[in-house]
């Protein structure tokens, strides 16, 4: 692709600014800027408009770094208070897989037996195993929804 | 103030500490994140959104966004593109509860209108930066879609490299450039007094 003078001129001067230029293409961007005064304008306003904007400043609210700084110190000190609520979580959910790892077989024959007994279908007893294995699951989910809505509550008052 | 403001950006070194201090949930260290970089997020915020009082409740909701999810931040990294990348998230899911086609605003800047501006008088961002001298430069950037202002500011304010920018707007580095270029050409037009 031929790419004319000004084009390549108007393209460097835009990289120039957002991502840099060898040595070689600023050399020859320096040299045509010195012939061609169109370019040197366009590269004078690309110039005045990244200085504008670094010149721009914004008024800082004064309280706010302050108040955020409570605000944090007041979360940090709930996310805190509810840590030992989740070691005693994580260690019942431990606790509980030990258990249902070590308990699975006797309970599969136990309601295998069972299901034989009272002519249950082979999936009726096959998913009464599996809801028994998702039982530890559903009991922590209802503690951590417990637990969730505590802060809530709190902010709400 | 920029100059000192590049000077605050943390080292390599730093950055392993940080992690560490934001795992314990460090407050000191907390606190001295919010005064470093008080003015560098705050400004980001007001010129993603528009809108001072939105952006100092956003400038808020970050920090304990930042303390709940200190963990993550892995200490390999800088700290600023992830900082921003966080207070980003927290105007993105806004917008999206919101309305639907303002998430547009910030993540495709051809197909939304600017989020914010009311149709009349001047903008809470204009209000904001008429403090300043150059009315001009206000009264352009207004103009510009918000994903083209977040671009300008995190290249030529905070001068983060094109990594980074991609990093905080989780987009590849070739939309990057090439919203910079549109926002710069845009921004240059507008100056001098084109229209886009």
């Amino acid at each position: 692709m031929n790419e004319g003078p000004h084009a390549r001129a108007e393209r460097l001067i835009a990289e120039a600014s957002v991502e840099g230029i060898s040595a070689g293409e600023q050399e020859w961007l320096r040299r045509h800027l010195a012939e061609c005064a169109a370019c040197a304008t366009n590269a004078g306003s690309t110039e005045e408009a990244i200085r504008s904007l670094r010149g721009l400043s914004v008024p800082l609210p004064r309280a706010l770094a302050s108040q955020t700084q409570m605000r944090v110190r007041l979360r940090a000190q709930q996310l805190q208070s509810y840590e030992p609520r989740w070691r005693m979580v994580w260690a019942a959910c431990l606790v509980s897989w030990a258990f249902g790892a070590a308990s699975a077989p006797y309970v599969w024959h136990g309601l295998e037996w069972l299901g034989h007994r009272m002519n249950l279908p082979n999936l009726v007893w096959q998913m009464g195993f599996g809801l028994w294995w998702a039982l530890p699951a559903v009991v922590t989910a209802v503690i951590l929804l417990i637990t969730q809505s505590g802060p809530v509550r709190e902010e709400e008052l | 103030m920029t100059a000192a403001l590049l000077f605050s950006t943390l080292m390599p070194d730093e950055t392993k500490a940080l992690a560490k201090g934001l795992r314990r949930r460090d407050p000191e260290l907390l606190d001295r994140l919010i005064e470093q970089y008080q003015y560098r997020l705050f400004r980001y915020l007001v010129y993603i959104t528009g809108n001072p009082e939105r952006a100092q409740d956003f400038f808020q909701e970050t920090w304990i966004r930042v303390l709940e999810r200190g963990h993550q931040y892995d200490g390999k990294s800088k700290f600023e593109p992830w900082l921003f990348s966080i207070a980003r998230h927290l105007v993105i899911d806004w917008q999206r509860s919101k309305k639907k086609q303002s998430l547009d605003a910030l993540t495709n800047p051809d197909d939304g209108a600017p989020m914010e501006f009311a149709a009349d008088g001047p903008s809470p961002l204009h209000l904001v930066l008429s403090h300043e001298s150059d009315a001009t430069v206000h009264a352009s950037l207004k103009q510009l879609p918000p994903a083209y202002r977040e671009v300008l500011l995190l290249r030529f304010q905070e001068e983060m490299g094109l990594a980074e920018i991609a990093s905080v707007l989780s987009a590849p580095i070739s939309t990057v450039k090439s919203r910079l270029y549109r926002a710069l050409k845009d921004l240059r037009g507008l100056l001098s007094g084109e229209t886009t």
